[in-house]
Protein backbone atom coordinates (compact mmCIF):
# COMPACT_ATOMS: atom_id res chain seq x y z
CA UNK A 1 0.00 0.00 0.00
CA UNK A 2 2.50 2.61 1.15
CA UNK A 3 4.94 1.42 -1.47
CA UNK A 4 2.59 2.04 -4.35
CA UNK A 5 1.54 5.40 -3.06
CA UNK A 6 5.19 6.39 -2.81
CA UNK A 7 5.69 5.37 -6.41
CA UNK A 8 2.61 7.25 -7.38
CA UNK A 9 3.90 10.32 -5.62
CA UNK A 10 7.30 9.96 -7.30
CA UNK A 11 5.87 9.61 -10.76
CA UNK A 12 4.03 12.87 -10.60
CA UNK A 13 7.10 15.00 -10.08
CA UNK A 14 5.40 18.18 -11.15
CA UNK A 15 2.46 17.84 -8.79
CA UNK A 16 3.24 18.95 -5.29
CA UNK A 17 1.90 16.76 -2.51
CA UNK A 18 -0.15 19.70 -1.33
CA UNK A 19 -1.87 20.03 -4.69
CA UNK A 20 -2.39 16.27 -4.76
CA UNK A 21 -4.15 16.18 -1.46
CA UNK A 22 -6.11 19.26 -2.40
CA UNK A 23 -7.37 17.51 -5.54
CA UNK A 24 -8.16 14.43 -3.53
CA UNK A 25 -10.23 16.41 -1.05
CA UNK A 26 -11.89 18.21 -3.91
CA UNK A 27 -12.97 15.00 -5.59
CA UNK A 28 -14.29 13.48 -2.36
CA UNK A 29 -16.09 16.73 -1.76
CA UNK A 30 -17.72 16.87 -5.19
CA UNK A 31 -18.96 13.30 -4.87
CA UNK A 32 -20.60 14.10 -1.57
CA UNK A 33 -22.03 17.35 -2.90
CA UNK A 34 -23.75 15.36 -5.61
CA UNK A 35 -24.91 12.85 -3.01
CA UNK A 36 -26.36 15.70 -0.99
CA UNK A 37 -28.03 17.07 -4.09
CA UNK A 38 -29.76 13.71 -4.46
CA UNK A 39 -30.67 13.39 -0.81
CA UNK A 40 -31.94 16.92 -0.19
CA UNK A 41 -34.96 16.94 -2.51
CA UNK A 42 -35.98 13.56 -1.11
CA UNK A 43 -35.55 14.82 2.44
CA UNK A 44 -37.53 17.90 1.44
CA UNK A 45 -40.44 15.94 0.03
CA UNK A 46 -40.59 13.62 3.03
CA UNK A 47 -40.56 16.37 5.67
CA UNK A 48 -42.91 18.57 3.65
CA UNK A 49 -45.41 15.75 3.51
CA UNK A 50 -45.78 15.96 7.26
CA UNK A 51 -45.97 19.74 7.61
CA UNK A 52 -48.64 22.35 7.19
CA UNK A 53 -48.31 24.65 4.22
CA UNK A 54 -47.45 27.54 6.44
CA UNK A 55 -44.56 25.58 7.89
CA UNK A 56 -43.31 24.56 4.45
CA UNK A 57 -43.42 28.19 3.44
CA UNK A 58 -41.74 29.63 6.53
CA UNK A 59 -39.10 27.03 7.32
CA UNK A 60 -38.66 24.75 4.32
CA UNK A 61 -35.62 22.88 5.54
CA UNK A 62 -36.44 22.14 9.14
CA UNK A 63 -38.17 19.11 10.57
CA UNK A 64 -41.90 19.40 11.17
CA UNK A 65 -42.88 20.80 14.54
CA UNK A 66 -45.88 18.52 14.79
CA UNK A 67 -45.47 15.37 12.79
CA UNK A 68 -48.79 15.01 11.08
CA UNK A 69 -50.12 12.40 8.70
CA UNK A 70 -53.11 14.52 7.72
CA UNK A 71 -51.66 15.23 4.27
CA UNK A 72 -51.43 11.52 3.63
CA UNK A 73 -55.07 10.78 4.20
CA UNK A 74 -56.05 13.89 2.24
CA UNK A 75 -53.83 12.99 -0.72
CA UNK A 76 -55.05 9.41 -0.59
CA UNK A 77 -58.63 10.64 -0.92
CA UNK A 78 -58.10 13.54 -3.32
CA UNK A 79 -56.16 11.60 -5.94
CA UNK A 80 -57.84 8.24 -5.32
CA UNK A 81 -54.40 6.79 -4.75
CA UNK A 82 -55.87 3.58 -3.39
CA UNK A 83 -57.57 2.90 -6.71
CA UNK A 84 -54.41 3.98 -8.46
CA UNK A 85 -52.29 1.48 -6.57
CA UNK A 86 -54.75 -1.31 -7.27
CA UNK A 87 -54.97 -0.44 -10.96
CA UNK A 88 -51.19 -0.24 -11.23
CA UNK A 89 -50.84 -3.61 -9.54
CA UNK A 90 -53.36 -5.26 -11.83
CA UNK A 91 -51.88 -3.80 -14.99
CA UNK A 92 -48.28 -4.52 -14.06
CA UNK A 93 -48.93 -8.03 -12.79
CA UNK A 94 -50.80 -9.20 -15.88
CA UNK A 95 -48.35 -7.45 -18.19
CA UNK A 96 -45.42 -9.17 -16.56
CA UNK A 97 -47.13 -12.55 -16.83
CA UNK A 98 -47.94 -12.13 -20.52
CA UNK A 99 -44.47 -10.79 -21.19
CA UNK A 100 -42.83 -13.86 -19.65
CA UNK A 101 -45.23 -16.27 -21.32
CA UNK A 102 -44.22 -14.85 -24.69
CA UNK A 103 -40.57 -14.01 -24.11
CA UNK A 104 -39.41 -17.26 -22.50
CA UNK A 105 -40.38 -19.57 -25.42
CA UNK A 106 -39.08 -16.99 -27.88
CA UNK A 107 -35.72 -16.72 -26.15
CA UNK A 108 -35.55 -20.51 -25.89
CA UNK A 109 -36.14 -20.85 -29.61
CA UNK A 110 -33.67 -18.15 -30.58
CA UNK A 111 -30.98 -19.36 -28.20
CA UNK A 112 -31.21 -22.96 -29.38
CA UNK A 113 -30.98 -22.49 -33.11
CA UNK A 114 -28.18 -20.90 -35.02
CA UNK A 115 -29.51 -20.16 -38.45
CA UNK A 116 -30.19 -17.00 -40.35
CA UNK A 117 -33.75 -16.75 -39.17
CA UNK A 118 -32.86 -16.86 -35.50
CA UNK A 119 -30.20 -14.22 -36.04
CA UNK A 120 -32.75 -12.07 -37.82
CA UNK A 121 -35.16 -12.48 -34.93
CA UNK A 122 -32.64 -11.45 -32.32
CA UNK A 123 -31.76 -8.54 -34.61
CA UNK A 124 -35.42 -7.53 -34.65
CA UNK A 125 -35.57 -7.37 -30.87
CA UNK A 126 -32.20 -5.65 -30.62
CA UNK A 127 -33.45 -2.97 -33.00
CA UNK A 128 -36.70 -2.77 -31.07
CA UNK A 129 -34.69 -1.99 -28.00
CA UNK A 130 -33.51 1.19 -29.66
CA UNK A 131 -36.94 2.38 -30.79
CA UNK A 132 -38.34 4.79 -28.25
CA UNK A 133 -42.00 3.68 -28.09
CA UNK A 134 -43.00 7.26 -27.48
CA UNK A 135 -42.71 8.13 -31.17
CA UNK A 136 -45.59 5.81 -31.99
CA UNK A 137 -47.94 6.94 -29.20
CA UNK A 138 -50.58 8.40 -31.52
CA UNK A 139 -50.58 5.36 -33.76
CA UNK A 140 -50.90 3.19 -30.66
CA UNK A 141 -53.97 5.17 -29.66
CA UNK A 142 -55.45 4.43 -33.09
CA UNK A 143 -54.72 0.75 -32.61
CA UNK A 144 -56.53 0.80 -29.28
CA UNK A 145 -59.52 2.57 -30.83
CA UNK A 146 -59.58 0.05 -33.65
CA UNK A 147 -59.54 -2.80 -31.14
CA UNK A 148 -62.30 -0.98 -29.22
CA UNK A 149 -60.06 -0.95 -26.19
CA UNK A 150 -59.36 2.78 -25.93
CA UNK A 151 -59.50 3.99 -22.31
CA UNK A 152 -59.33 0.54 -20.81
CA UNK A 153 -56.84 -1.16 -18.55
CA UNK A 154 -56.96 -4.16 -20.84
CA UNK A 155 -55.21 -2.35 -23.66
CA UNK A 156 -52.35 -1.40 -21.36
CA UNK A 157 -52.14 -5.02 -20.25
CA UNK A 158 -51.79 -6.07 -23.88
CA UNK A 159 -49.50 -3.23 -24.89
CA UNK A 160 -46.97 -3.26 -22.04
CA UNK A 161 -45.72 -6.81 -22.75
CA UNK A 162 -44.82 -5.68 -26.27
CA UNK A 163 -43.07 -2.59 -24.95
CA UNK A 164 -40.93 -4.68 -22.62
CA UNK A 165 -40.42 -7.54 -25.07
CA UNK A 166 -37.01 -6.54 -26.51
CA UNK A 167 -35.34 -6.32 -23.11
CA UNK A 168 -36.88 -9.59 -21.95
CA UNK A 169 -36.01 -11.55 -25.07
CA UNK A 170 -32.46 -10.18 -25.26
CA UNK A 171 -31.66 -10.85 -21.60
CA UNK A 172 -33.16 -14.32 -21.64
CA UNK A 173 -31.57 -15.31 -24.95
CA UNK A 174 -28.20 -14.19 -23.73
CA UNK A 175 -28.58 -16.25 -20.59
CA UNK A 176 -29.99 -19.33 -22.29
CA UNK A 177 -27.11 -19.39 -24.75
CA UNK A 178 -24.82 -20.08 -21.82
CA UNK A 179 -26.71 -23.26 -20.88
CA UNK A 180 -24.70 -26.26 -22.18
CA UNK A 181 -26.34 -27.78 -25.25
CA UNK A 182 -25.41 -31.28 -24.06
CA UNK A 183 -28.11 -31.12 -21.40
CA UNK A 184 -30.79 -30.73 -24.03
CA UNK A 185 -29.16 -33.29 -26.32
CA UNK A 186 -29.15 -36.01 -23.70
CA UNK A 187 -32.74 -35.22 -22.77
CA UNK A 188 -33.66 -35.47 -26.42
CA UNK A 189 -32.07 -38.91 -26.62
CA UNK A 190 -34.20 -39.91 -23.66
CA UNK A 191 -37.21 -38.92 -25.73
CA UNK A 192 -38.00 -35.50 -24.27
CA UNK A 193 -39.93 -33.09 -26.47
CA UNK A 194 -38.92 -29.48 -27.08
CA UNK A 195 -41.57 -28.32 -24.67
CA UNK A 196 -40.33 -30.71 -21.98
CA UNK A 197 -36.77 -29.52 -22.51
CA UNK A 198 -37.96 -25.93 -22.10
CA UNK A 199 -40.03 -26.60 -19.00
CA UNK A 200 -37.75 -29.04 -17.19
CA UNK A 201 -34.29 -27.83 -18.15
CA UNK A 202 -34.22 -24.31 -19.51
CA UNK A 203 -36.74 -22.57 -17.30
CA UNK A 204 -35.33 -23.85 -13.98
CA UNK A 205 -31.76 -23.07 -15.07
CA UNK A 206 -32.70 -19.58 -16.27
CA UNK A 207 -34.28 -18.56 -13.00
CA UNK A 208 -31.76 -15.77 -12.28
CA UNK A 209 -32.35 -14.20 -15.68
CA UNK A 210 -36.11 -14.53 -15.33
CA UNK A 211 -35.99 -12.78 -11.98
CA UNK A 212 -33.88 -10.01 -13.51
CA UNK A 213 -36.38 -9.53 -16.32
CA UNK A 214 -39.28 -9.39 -13.89
CA UNK A 215 -37.58 -6.86 -11.65
CA UNK A 216 -36.44 -4.52 -14.41
CA UNK A 217 -39.79 -4.69 -16.17
CA UNK A 218 -41.61 -4.18 -12.91
CA UNK A 219 -39.79 -0.90 -12.30
CA UNK A 220 -40.23 0.29 -15.88
CA UNK A 221 -43.92 -0.54 -16.05
CA UNK A 222 -44.80 0.60 -12.57
CA UNK A 223 -43.25 3.98 -13.38
CA UNK A 224 -44.61 4.35 -16.92
CA UNK A 225 -46.59 7.55 -17.29
CA UNK A 226 -47.48 8.81 -20.77
CA UNK A 227 -49.00 5.66 -22.24
CA UNK A 228 -50.97 5.03 -19.07
CA UNK A 229 -52.22 8.61 -19.18
CA UNK A 230 -53.36 8.52 -22.79
CA UNK A 231 -54.38 4.91 -23.29
CA UNK A 232 -56.10 4.12 -20.02
CA UNK A 233 -57.55 7.58 -19.69
CA UNK A 234 -58.59 9.79 -16.82
CA UNK A 235 -61.29 7.64 -15.24
CA UNK A 236 -60.53 6.72 -11.63
CA UNK A 237 -61.31 3.08 -12.36
CA UNK A 238 -58.51 2.97 -14.97
CA UNK A 239 -55.95 5.40 -13.61
CA UNK A 240 -52.60 3.98 -12.58
CA UNK A 241 -50.93 5.52 -9.56
CA UNK A 242 -48.52 7.49 -11.78
CA UNK A 243 -51.45 9.09 -13.59
CA UNK A 244 -53.35 9.71 -10.37
CA UNK A 245 -50.49 11.46 -8.59
CA UNK A 246 -50.17 14.55 -10.83
CA UNK A 247 -53.93 15.16 -10.65
CA UNK A 248 -53.13 16.63 -7.24
CA UNK A 249 -51.49 19.61 -8.93
CA UNK A 250 -54.67 20.52 -10.75
CA UNK A 251 -56.85 20.67 -7.67
CA UNK A 252 -54.38 21.91 -5.09
CA UNK A 253 -51.84 23.98 -6.95
CA UNK A 254 -50.33 25.64 -3.93
CA UNK A 255 -50.67 22.80 -1.47
CA UNK A 256 -47.20 21.28 -1.59
CA UNK A 257 -47.67 19.24 1.58
CA UNK A 258 -50.44 17.31 -0.08
CA UNK A 259 -48.42 16.85 -3.24
CA UNK A 260 -45.45 15.67 -1.22
CA UNK A 261 -47.52 13.12 0.66
CA UNK A 262 -48.91 11.75 -2.59
CA UNK A 263 -45.42 11.53 -4.02
CA UNK A 264 -44.16 9.56 -1.03
CA UNK A 265 -47.08 7.14 -1.29
CA UNK A 266 -46.37 6.55 -4.97
CA UNK A 267 -42.70 5.85 -4.26
CA UNK A 268 -43.16 3.29 -1.50
CA UNK A 269 -43.82 0.14 -3.60
CA UNK A 270 -40.78 0.60 -5.82
CA UNK A 271 -38.48 1.41 -2.93
CA UNK A 272 -39.70 -1.68 -1.10
CA UNK A 273 -38.79 -3.84 -4.08
CA UNK A 274 -35.43 -2.12 -4.26
CA UNK A 275 -34.76 -2.65 -0.56
CA UNK A 276 -35.38 -6.37 -0.95
CA UNK A 277 -33.54 -6.87 -4.22
CA UNK A 278 -30.87 -4.17 -4.30
CA UNK A 279 -27.89 -6.10 -5.61
CA UNK A 280 -29.85 -8.18 -8.06
CA UNK A 281 -31.57 -5.12 -9.44
CA UNK A 282 -28.36 -3.23 -10.09
CA UNK A 283 -26.79 -6.25 -11.76
CA UNK A 284 -29.90 -6.85 -13.84
CA UNK A 285 -30.06 -3.27 -15.00
CA UNK A 286 -26.39 -3.25 -15.82
CA UNK A 287 -26.79 -6.36 -17.91
CA UNK A 288 -30.07 -5.35 -19.43
CA UNK A 289 -29.82 -1.65 -20.01
CA UNK A 290 -27.15 -2.25 -22.57
CA UNK A 291 -26.82 -5.63 -24.10
CA UNK A 292 -23.43 -7.29 -24.38
CA UNK B 1 -28.26 -41.32 -42.62
CA UNK B 2 -30.05 -39.24 -45.20
CA UNK B 3 -32.96 -38.56 -42.97
CA UNK B 4 -31.13 -37.12 -40.06
CA UNK B 5 -30.20 -33.66 -41.34
CA UNK B 6 -33.73 -33.19 -42.66
CA UNK B 7 -35.25 -34.13 -39.35
CA UNK B 8 -32.91 -31.81 -37.55
CA UNK B 9 -33.95 -28.97 -39.79
CA UNK B 10 -37.64 -29.46 -39.24
CA UNK B 11 -36.95 -29.70 -35.55
CA UNK B 12 -35.10 -26.47 -35.68
CA UNK B 13 -37.79 -24.57 -37.51
CA UNK B 14 -40.37 -26.18 -35.27
CA UNK B 15 -38.63 -24.88 -32.23
CA UNK B 16 -38.24 -21.47 -33.84
CA UNK B 17 -42.01 -21.48 -34.14
CA UNK B 18 -42.04 -21.05 -30.38
CA UNK B 19 -40.90 -17.50 -30.98
CA UNK B 20 -43.83 -16.73 -33.28
CA UNK B 21 -46.24 -15.46 -30.60
CA UNK B 22 -43.65 -13.02 -29.28
CA UNK B 23 -42.78 -11.81 -32.76
CA UNK B 24 -46.42 -11.37 -33.74
CA UNK B 25 -47.20 -9.55 -30.50
CA UNK B 26 -44.21 -7.28 -30.85
CA UNK B 27 -44.95 -6.55 -34.49
CA UNK B 28 -48.61 -5.84 -33.85
CA UNK B 29 -48.17 -3.51 -30.94
CA UNK B 30 -44.82 -1.88 -31.70
CA UNK B 31 -43.78 -2.14 -35.34
CA UNK B 32 -47.15 -1.52 -37.00
CA UNK B 33 -47.84 1.67 -35.00
CA UNK B 34 -44.36 2.84 -35.90
CA UNK B 35 -45.04 2.30 -39.58
CA UNK B 36 -48.40 4.02 -39.43
CA UNK B 37 -46.71 7.00 -37.81
CA UNK B 38 -44.93 7.58 -41.12
CA UNK B 39 -48.20 7.29 -43.01
CA UNK B 40 -50.01 9.66 -40.67
CA UNK B 41 -47.32 12.28 -41.10
CA UNK B 42 -48.43 12.60 -44.73
CA UNK B 43 -52.01 13.44 -43.75
CA UNK B 44 -53.75 16.63 -42.70
CA UNK B 45 -55.53 14.92 -39.84
CA UNK B 46 -56.89 17.26 -37.19
CA UNK B 47 -58.51 15.83 -34.09
CA UNK B 48 -58.61 12.10 -33.49
CA UNK B 49 -62.32 11.95 -34.37
CA UNK B 50 -62.19 13.95 -37.61
CA UNK B 51 -61.49 12.66 -41.10
CA UNK B 52 -58.03 12.50 -42.60
CA UNK B 53 -56.79 13.31 -46.09
CA UNK B 54 -53.54 12.25 -47.64
CA UNK B 55 -51.70 15.45 -48.44
CA UNK B 56 -48.21 14.11 -49.06
CA UNK B 57 -45.38 16.44 -48.28
CA UNK B 58 -47.69 19.42 -47.80
CA UNK B 59 -47.91 18.63 -44.09
CA UNK B 60 -44.12 18.62 -43.86
CA UNK B 61 -43.99 21.94 -45.66
CA UNK B 62 -46.42 23.40 -43.19
CA UNK B 63 -44.58 22.08 -40.15
CA UNK B 64 -41.11 22.96 -41.36
CA UNK B 65 -42.15 26.57 -41.88
CA UNK B 66 -43.52 26.81 -38.35
CA UNK B 67 -41.13 28.60 -35.97
CA UNK B 68 -42.41 26.55 -33.02
CA UNK B 69 -41.12 23.39 -34.69
CA UNK B 70 -37.67 24.89 -35.01
CA UNK B 71 -37.74 26.17 -31.46
CA UNK B 72 -38.61 22.65 -30.33
CA UNK B 73 -35.89 21.18 -32.50
CA UNK B 74 -33.32 23.57 -31.12
CA UNK B 75 -34.37 22.91 -27.54
CA UNK B 76 -34.14 19.16 -28.04
CA UNK B 77 -30.70 19.44 -29.61
CA UNK B 78 -29.55 21.69 -26.79
CA UNK B 79 -31.06 19.42 -24.16
CA UNK B 80 -29.30 16.26 -25.33
CA UNK B 81 -26.06 18.06 -26.17
CA UNK B 82 -25.79 19.30 -22.58
CA UNK B 83 -27.44 16.58 -20.54
CA UNK B 84 -26.11 13.40 -22.11
CA UNK B 85 -22.35 14.08 -22.09
CA UNK B 86 -22.52 15.54 -18.59
CA UNK B 87 -24.43 12.63 -17.09
CA UNK B 88 -22.41 9.93 -18.81
CA UNK B 89 -18.91 11.30 -18.26
CA UNK B 90 -19.63 12.39 -14.70
CA UNK B 91 -21.21 8.97 -14.25
CA UNK B 92 -18.03 7.32 -15.45
CA UNK B 93 -15.89 9.23 -12.97
CA UNK B 94 -18.30 8.42 -10.16
CA UNK B 95 -18.32 4.76 -11.17
CA UNK B 96 -14.54 4.73 -10.86
CA UNK B 97 -14.87 6.38 -7.48
CA UNK B 98 -17.39 3.75 -6.31
CA UNK B 99 -15.11 1.00 -7.54
CA UNK B 100 -12.36 2.25 -5.20
CA UNK B 101 -14.70 1.29 -2.35
CA UNK B 102 -14.28 4.54 -0.44
CA UNK B 103 -15.84 5.15 2.94
CA UNK B 104 -19.62 5.32 2.71
CA UNK B 105 -19.72 3.42 -0.57
CA UNK B 106 -22.93 1.58 0.28
CA UNK B 107 -24.74 4.75 1.20
CA UNK B 108 -23.52 6.38 -2.02
CA UNK B 109 -24.73 3.46 -4.11
CA UNK B 110 -28.20 3.67 -2.62
CA UNK B 111 -28.35 7.43 -3.06
CA UNK B 112 -27.09 7.29 -6.64
CA UNK B 113 -29.68 4.73 -7.51
CA UNK B 114 -32.71 6.42 -5.98
CA UNK B 115 -33.61 8.61 -8.97
CA UNK B 116 -33.70 5.55 -11.20
CA UNK B 117 -36.57 4.22 -9.12
CA UNK B 118 -38.65 7.35 -9.51
CA UNK B 119 -41.32 7.70 -12.13
CA UNK B 120 -41.41 10.84 -14.19
CA UNK B 121 -44.54 11.93 -12.39
CA UNK B 122 -42.93 11.50 -8.97
CA UNK B 123 -39.82 13.33 -10.15
CA UNK B 124 -41.94 16.14 -11.49
CA UNK B 125 -43.87 16.50 -8.24
CA UNK B 126 -40.61 16.51 -6.33
CA UNK B 127 -39.14 19.26 -8.45
CA UNK B 128 -42.30 21.34 -8.50
CA UNK B 129 -41.50 21.86 -4.84
CA UNK B 130 -37.80 22.32 -5.31
CA UNK B 131 -38.15 24.92 -8.07
CA UNK B 132 -41.19 26.81 -6.80
CA UNK B 133 -40.98 30.44 -5.65
CA UNK B 134 -40.73 29.49 -2.00
CA UNK B 135 -39.19 26.15 -2.70
CA UNK B 136 -36.04 24.42 -1.60
CA UNK B 137 -33.71 25.91 -4.19
CA UNK B 138 -34.65 29.53 -3.56
CA UNK B 139 -34.54 28.89 0.17
CA UNK B 140 -31.03 27.52 -0.20
CA UNK B 141 -29.92 30.53 -2.23
CA UNK B 142 -31.41 32.92 0.31
CA UNK B 143 -29.65 31.26 3.17
CA UNK B 144 -26.36 31.80 1.30
CA UNK B 145 -27.30 35.45 0.83
CA UNK B 146 -27.82 34.99 -2.88
CA UNK B 147 -31.26 36.57 -2.94
CA UNK B 148 -30.52 38.10 -6.36
CA UNK B 149 -30.13 34.63 -7.88
CA UNK B 150 -33.57 33.48 -6.83
CA UNK B 151 -36.21 33.24 -9.51
CA UNK B 152 -39.32 31.32 -10.45
CA UNK B 153 -37.23 28.65 -12.10
CA UNK B 154 -39.92 26.97 -14.17
CA UNK B 155 -41.75 30.16 -15.14
CA UNK B 156 -38.75 32.16 -16.25
CA UNK B 157 -37.94 31.97 -19.94
CA UNK B 158 -34.23 32.05 -19.23
CA UNK B 159 -34.19 29.21 -16.71
CA UNK B 160 -37.09 26.87 -17.51
CA UNK B 161 -35.34 24.66 -20.07
CA UNK B 162 -32.16 24.60 -18.00
CA UNK B 163 -34.18 23.50 -14.98
CA UNK B 164 -35.56 20.57 -16.95
CA UNK B 165 -32.07 19.70 -18.16
CA UNK B 166 -30.89 19.88 -14.55
CA UNK B 167 -33.47 17.24 -13.61
CA UNK B 168 -32.18 14.98 -16.40
CA UNK B 169 -28.64 15.41 -15.17
CA UNK B 170 -29.63 15.07 -11.52
CA UNK B 171 -31.11 11.65 -12.11
CA UNK B 172 -28.89 10.57 -15.00
CA UNK B 173 -25.49 10.83 -13.32
CA UNK B 174 -26.28 8.48 -10.47
CA UNK B 175 -28.00 5.88 -12.62
CA UNK B 176 -25.14 5.85 -15.13
CA UNK B 177 -22.62 5.66 -12.29
CA UNK B 178 -24.24 2.61 -10.70
CA UNK B 179 -24.50 0.75 -14.01
CA UNK B 180 -20.90 1.52 -14.94
CA UNK B 181 -19.70 0.61 -11.45
CA UNK B 182 -21.29 -2.83 -11.73
CA UNK B 183 -19.52 -3.23 -15.05
CA UNK B 184 -16.24 -1.91 -13.72
CA UNK B 185 -16.21 -4.28 -10.78
CA UNK B 186 -16.51 -7.12 -13.27
CA UNK B 187 -13.19 -6.43 -14.98
CA UNK B 188 -9.97 -7.87 -13.54
CA UNK B 189 -8.80 -5.43 -10.92
CA UNK B 190 -5.12 -6.28 -11.37
CA UNK B 191 -4.84 -4.04 -14.42
CA UNK B 192 -5.42 -1.14 -12.06
CA UNK B 193 -2.72 -2.44 -9.76
CA UNK B 194 -0.35 -2.85 -12.68
CA UNK B 195 -1.06 0.69 -13.80
CA UNK B 196 -0.46 1.92 -10.30
CA UNK B 197 2.97 0.32 -10.29
CA UNK B 198 3.64 2.14 -13.54
CA UNK B 199 2.83 5.32 -11.75
CA UNK B 200 -0.64 6.04 -13.08
CA UNK B 201 -2.77 8.30 -10.90
CA UNK B 202 -6.53 8.18 -10.62
CA UNK B 203 -7.05 10.50 -13.55
CA UNK B 204 -5.08 8.26 -15.88
CA UNK B 205 -6.71 5.16 -14.46
CA UNK B 206 -10.09 6.61 -15.36
CA UNK B 207 -9.30 7.74 -18.87
CA UNK B 208 -6.56 5.33 -19.95
CA UNK B 209 -7.92 2.16 -18.38
CA UNK B 210 -11.52 2.26 -17.19
CA UNK B 211 -12.77 4.13 -20.19
CA UNK B 212 -11.13 2.07 -22.96
CA UNK B 213 -11.98 -1.20 -21.22
CA UNK B 214 -15.65 -0.31 -21.10
CA UNK B 215 -15.81 1.74 -24.25
CA UNK B 216 -18.45 -0.34 -26.04
CA UNK B 217 -20.62 -0.56 -22.98
CA UNK B 218 -20.15 3.12 -22.28
CA UNK B 219 -21.04 3.94 -25.88
CA UNK B 220 -24.20 1.85 -25.64
CA UNK B 221 -25.21 3.57 -22.44
CA UNK B 222 -24.47 6.94 -24.01
CA UNK B 223 -26.83 6.08 -26.87
CA UNK B 224 -29.60 4.94 -24.56
CA UNK B 225 -29.33 8.04 -22.41
CA UNK B 226 -29.49 10.06 -25.59
CA UNK B 227 -32.68 8.29 -26.68
CA UNK B 228 -34.27 8.42 -23.23
CA UNK B 229 -33.48 12.07 -22.70
CA UNK B 230 -34.88 13.06 -26.08
CA UNK B 231 -38.06 11.02 -25.87
CA UNK B 232 -38.84 11.26 -22.14
CA UNK B 233 -38.89 15.02 -22.16
CA UNK B 234 -42.55 14.99 -23.27
CA UNK B 235 -43.79 13.83 -19.89
CA UNK B 236 -41.44 16.03 -17.90
CA UNK B 237 -42.37 19.13 -19.89
CA UNK B 238 -46.07 18.28 -19.77
CA UNK B 239 -46.02 18.04 -15.99
CA UNK B 240 -43.69 20.93 -15.23
CA UNK B 241 -44.02 23.71 -17.81
CA UNK B 242 -46.41 22.69 -20.61
CA UNK B 243 -43.87 24.03 -23.07
CA UNK B 244 -43.82 27.52 -21.63
CA UNK B 245 -43.08 30.18 -20.86
CA UNK B 246 -43.53 31.09 -24.51
CA UNK B 247 -42.02 28.23 -26.44
CA UNK B 248 -38.93 28.06 -24.28
CA UNK B 249 -39.44 24.46 -23.13
CA UNK B 250 -41.05 23.00 -26.24
CA UNK B 251 -39.10 19.89 -27.20
CA UNK B 252 -39.75 17.68 -30.21
CA UNK B 253 -41.36 15.00 -28.10
CA UNK B 254 -43.53 17.46 -26.22
CA UNK B 255 -44.52 19.07 -29.52
CA UNK B 256 -45.56 15.67 -30.90
CA UNK B 257 -47.55 15.05 -27.75
CA UNK B 258 -49.26 18.40 -27.45
CA UNK B 259 -50.18 18.70 -31.13
CA UNK B 260 -51.92 15.33 -31.00
CA UNK B 261 -53.62 15.44 -27.63
CA UNK B 262 -53.96 19.08 -26.68
CA UNK B 263 -54.15 20.97 -29.98
CA UNK B 264 -56.03 18.61 -32.29
CA UNK B 265 -53.54 18.41 -35.13
CA UNK B 266 -52.57 14.78 -35.48
CA UNK B 267 -50.88 15.24 -38.85
CA UNK B 268 -48.61 17.95 -37.49
CA UNK B 269 -47.90 15.83 -34.43
CA UNK B 270 -46.79 12.93 -36.57
CA UNK B 271 -44.38 15.09 -38.53
CA UNK B 272 -42.86 16.05 -35.19
CA UNK B 273 -42.78 12.39 -34.15
CA UNK B 274 -41.08 11.38 -37.40
CA UNK B 275 -38.58 14.19 -36.89
CA UNK B 276 -37.88 12.96 -33.39
CA UNK B 277 -37.47 9.44 -34.69
CA UNK B 278 -35.05 10.54 -37.41
CA UNK B 279 -33.24 12.77 -34.92
CA UNK B 280 -32.81 9.66 -32.75
CA UNK B 281 -31.58 7.45 -35.58
CA UNK B 282 -29.15 10.03 -36.95
CA UNK B 283 -27.98 10.87 -33.45
CA UNK B 284 -27.26 7.22 -32.75
CA UNK B 285 -25.31 6.80 -35.96
CA UNK B 286 -23.26 9.89 -35.15
CA UNK B 287 -22.61 8.71 -31.61
CA UNK B 288 -21.55 5.30 -32.86
CA UNK B 289 -19.23 6.90 -35.37
CA UNK B 290 -17.62 9.04 -32.72
CA UNK B 291 -17.09 6.17 -30.31
CA UNK B 292 -15.64 4.00 -33.07
CA UNK B 293 -13.19 6.56 -34.35
CA UNK B 294 -12.01 8.16 -31.12
CA UNK B 295 -9.63 5.91 -29.24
Amino acid sequence: MSNSSVRQGLSKKSASPLLGSFLKTLSHLSVWIYAAALALPIYYVVISSMKTNQEIFLSPASLPKNWSLANYSLAWEAASLGDGLINSSIVVLFSLAINLALAIPAAFAIARSENRLSRALSGLFAAGFLIPPFAALVATVLLSIWLELFHTKLFLILYYPAMTMPLAVLLLTQYMRSIPKELAESAKIDGASQLQILVHIYIPLSRPAIVSVVVVNFINLWNEYLFALILAGPKVSNQTVQVALPTLTGVYTSDYGLLAAGTVISLVPVYLVYAILQRRLEGALAAGAVKG
Amino acid sequence: MHRKPIRLQTRESLSLALSAPAVIWFTGFMILPLISMFYLSFTDWGSLVSKQNFVGLAQYQKVLSDPIFWAAFQNTAFQVAVAVPVMTFAGLMLAYYLNLRPRGVNLLRVLFFTPALMSISAKSMLFLGVFSTDGLLNFGLRSFNLESWTTTWLANEGTALNSIIAIDIWSGIGFTAVLLAVRLSGIPQDIFEAAEIDGAGHWRKIWNISYPVMKDYFGGLFMLQFLWTASNSAALVLLLTSGGPGTSTYTLSYLAFSKAFLQQSVGYSQVAAVSLFLFGVIGMLVIRRIFRSVV
